[in-house]
């Protein structure tokens, strides 16, 4: 299989939303690049568009106008059924509240992906106890999201993210309900992770969780204002 | 694509959520369990008592029994309805000598409610005068001794064919009673005869609905010479050999009972064709209300289920959206609270009939048992299971749809 150098490239995105009588251009022509093995945090006050950018990238969301390709094929005007498949197959979400299913185990959350993304795996706890020993928490495997502090939760999230080796990582504010100690270590881990391979947007907006990454992008009214690589 | 897999999958999905929430899932599992169990329960028991029913027309002779009852003589007669001699002995003995397509024929002296006493007790049951023939015509076993014979009818033997009532009653259900005495209406009659109990006899349980137990029979010559003083008798059974020559038989006992009437029409000849009929109708009736009434419970069952599941889709947005965000799709969402909602309905089948087969042998106590009647009805239980997992089927199917149609963004904004 040709491995894309190019995940994203994005070009004259545009995203409206009708409220009311209001048209709301939640992103109003955004050009960029996604490529193989970058971390890019993108930055931005609410409502400038950034969550908007990543549903477009975690393929929850169609673009109202613009061009959107994934590995070099238009993905503009998929149907649900296909976005859900990329979802499953390509992207990998960590989310600010963790989102860990409470009912099930740390080890059936992990391999919950797998399930919905129907790789033919043979030994599915054997691939998701590999995914918890990346982020150390294989000893936690036979517990519930309840017994676990914030710290090991989001932990436990990232390895159901890369349960299925997705293209690209989307992290939503993943240090945002964490504290100060904790905020630190999950940015090591991704920042280690990086090492191995991973390819991460992380959205967010505290400044020092930023600087762990190497691109920087600044969004504002819907539109990317800067665009700087350490 | 792996159906089978998508169906395990969300069967243990819907094991799990089931488990989890056992007291919610019991409730909403409640409509079905007593739907189930009602609609098992009634059929079982109205299928016993027709059953019941059928097997006591059976003994009491069947289609094949012709009954000839005295009946008010037409209008035109009436100023010389005097004439007719009315229902006696002499009826017997034309139809005998006259007619060959009447297999068996005995008269009935109708004593009625009379008080037996033996042992120092008193208890009420049913006398009757007949001939050696009705112990064809009505199906009575014997367990001991025999029934009234030619030379009874002869010689007015003062014997009696006892029934269990009365055996159990007077002789505290002693095995064996032949030879004993019992006084009738202030006569003895030595008990030659004892007719066996139908269905199961339970010790210690009395079976006050059963009125076929209650019969006793003495020769009819007996009964008209020491009760009535005359050669009247009350009315005349007859068991045809076969359901196609039974028009004719009709006719010629009519020809034949005019002439020793005298010409006036004061008998009827009856059919059990209408009763017959009858209990086809009452066995229809009961099943379809039953079912209407077991159809309606179980729908209010599936109402049940939608509106937990419908709570339950609504309580559980957020994970909805993570796991479509993950990459569910619609169709697994759907699959997921469909199988929930399968699991929950069978899951409340499948106590529904246990409760049910736990209210049937509670009835089996109270309801006369004939022979060979099952009371637990196989194929009701199965109808009743497979159209409560089809009601959990359909009461899922708008809560799944619901969930499976949640935007995974809304639905992840959710709180």
């Amino acid at each position: 299989m040709v491995k894309f150098e190019k995940i994203f490239e994005l070009s004259a995105l545009r995203r409206y939303y009708r409220v009311g009588d209001e048209l709301v251009h939640a992103l109003a022509g955004v050009d960029l690049t996604i490529s193989d093995r970058e971390f890019i945090a993108v930055i931005g006050s609410s409502g400038s568009g950034k969550s908007t950018l990543m549903h477009m990238l975690g393929f929850m969301d169609s673009p109202t106008s613009g061009k959107m390709l994934f590995e070099g094929r238009d993905v503009s005007a998929i149907d649900r059924e296909e976005r859900s498949r990329l979802r499953a197959t390509s992207i990998g979400f960590v989310f600010q509240a963790f989102n860990l299913l409470p009912k099930l185990t740390v080890l059936d959350n992990v391999v919950l992906p797998l399930t919905y993304s129907r790789k033919p795996v043979k030994n599915k706890s054997e691939l998701a106890i590999k995914a918890l020993e990346r982020v150390g928490m294989e000893h936690r495997a036979s517990h519930t999201p309840s017994q676990l502090s914030g710290g090991e939760r989001q932990r436990v999230a990232i390895a159901r993210s890369l349960i299925n080796e997705p293209r690209l990582i989307l992290a939503d504010e993943p240090t945002g309900n964490l504290d100060r100690k904790n905020r630190m270590s999950i940015m090591d881990l991704f920042t280690s992770l990086m090492d191995e391979g991973i390819t991460l947007v992380l959205v967010t907006h505290d400044d020092e969780v930023a600087t762990y990454a190497k691109r920087r992008i600044l969004m504002q009214d819907g539109i990317v204002i800067e665009d700087s690589t350490k | 694509m792996n159906y089978i897999g998508d169906i395990y999958t969300g069967a243990s999905n819907g094991l799990r959520e089931v488990w989890s929430n056992k007291l919610r899932s019991l409730l909403s599992m409640s409509g079905i369990i007593l739907g189930v169990a009602a609609l098992v329960a009634m059929v079982g028991i109205v299928q016993g008592m027709l059953n019941n029913m059928r097997a006591s027309f059976e003994r009491s002779g069947g289609v094949l029994k012709l009954e000839v009852h005295p009946s008010e003589a037409p209008e035109s007669q009436q100023h010389i309805a005097g004439i007719s001699p009315g229902m006696t002995w002499r009826d017997i003995s034309a139809i005998r000598k006259a007619i060959p397509l009447a297999d068996f024929v005995s008269p009935v002296v109708d004593m009625r409610w009379e008080r037996f006493i033996a042992n120092g007790r008193r208890e009420g049951g049913l006398l009757q005068g007949v001939t050696p023939d009705y112990a064809n015509i009505k199906k009575n076993e014997l367990i001991n001794g025999r029934f009234i014979s030619d030379y009874d009818i002869e010689v007015k033997s003062p014997v009696i064919v006892i029934g269990p009532h009365i055996v159990k009653e007077l002789y505290e259900g002693e095995p064996n009673v032949i030879g004993k005495q019992v006084r009738v209406k202030g006569q003895v009659y030595t008990i030659i005869g004892q007719i066996k109990p139908v269905g199961r006899a339970r010790p210690g349980v009395r079976n006050k609905f059963n009125y076929e137990a209650r019969f006793n029979y003495i020769p009819a010559t007996t009964a008209m010479s020491r009760y009535k003083g005359n050669d009247e008798i009350n009315h005349i059974e007859i068991l045809a050999s076969n359901r196609q020559t039974m028009p004719d038989l009709i006719e010629q006992i009519e020809n034949t009972l005019i002439q020793t009437h005298r010409g006036i029409l004061d008998f009827e000849v009856r059919t059990q064709e209408e009763q017959m009929a009858e209990l086809e109708k009452l066995e229809k009736s009961f099943t379809y209300s039953l079912g209407g009434i077991a159809g309606i419970s179980l729908l209010v069952g599936g109402i049940g289920i939608m509106n937990v599941m419908l709570a339950s889709v609504s309580e559980r947005i957020r994970e909805i959206g993570v796991r479509k965000a993950i990459g569910a799709r619609s169709y697994d969402i759907f699959i997921q609270f469909l199988a929930e909602a399968v699991v929950i309905s069978i899951l409340g089948g499948l106590l529904g009939l246990f409760l049910s087969i736990g209210l049937l042998s509670m009835a089996r106590d109270l309801i006369p048992e004939g022979e060979n009647i099952s009371l637990i009805p196989i194929s009701v239980m199965i109808y009743g299971f497979l159209f409560s997992s089809f009601i959990g089927l359909a009461s899922g199917v708008y809560p799944a749809l619901r969930a499976s149609r949640l935007d995974p963004i809304d639905a992840l904004r959710y709180d």
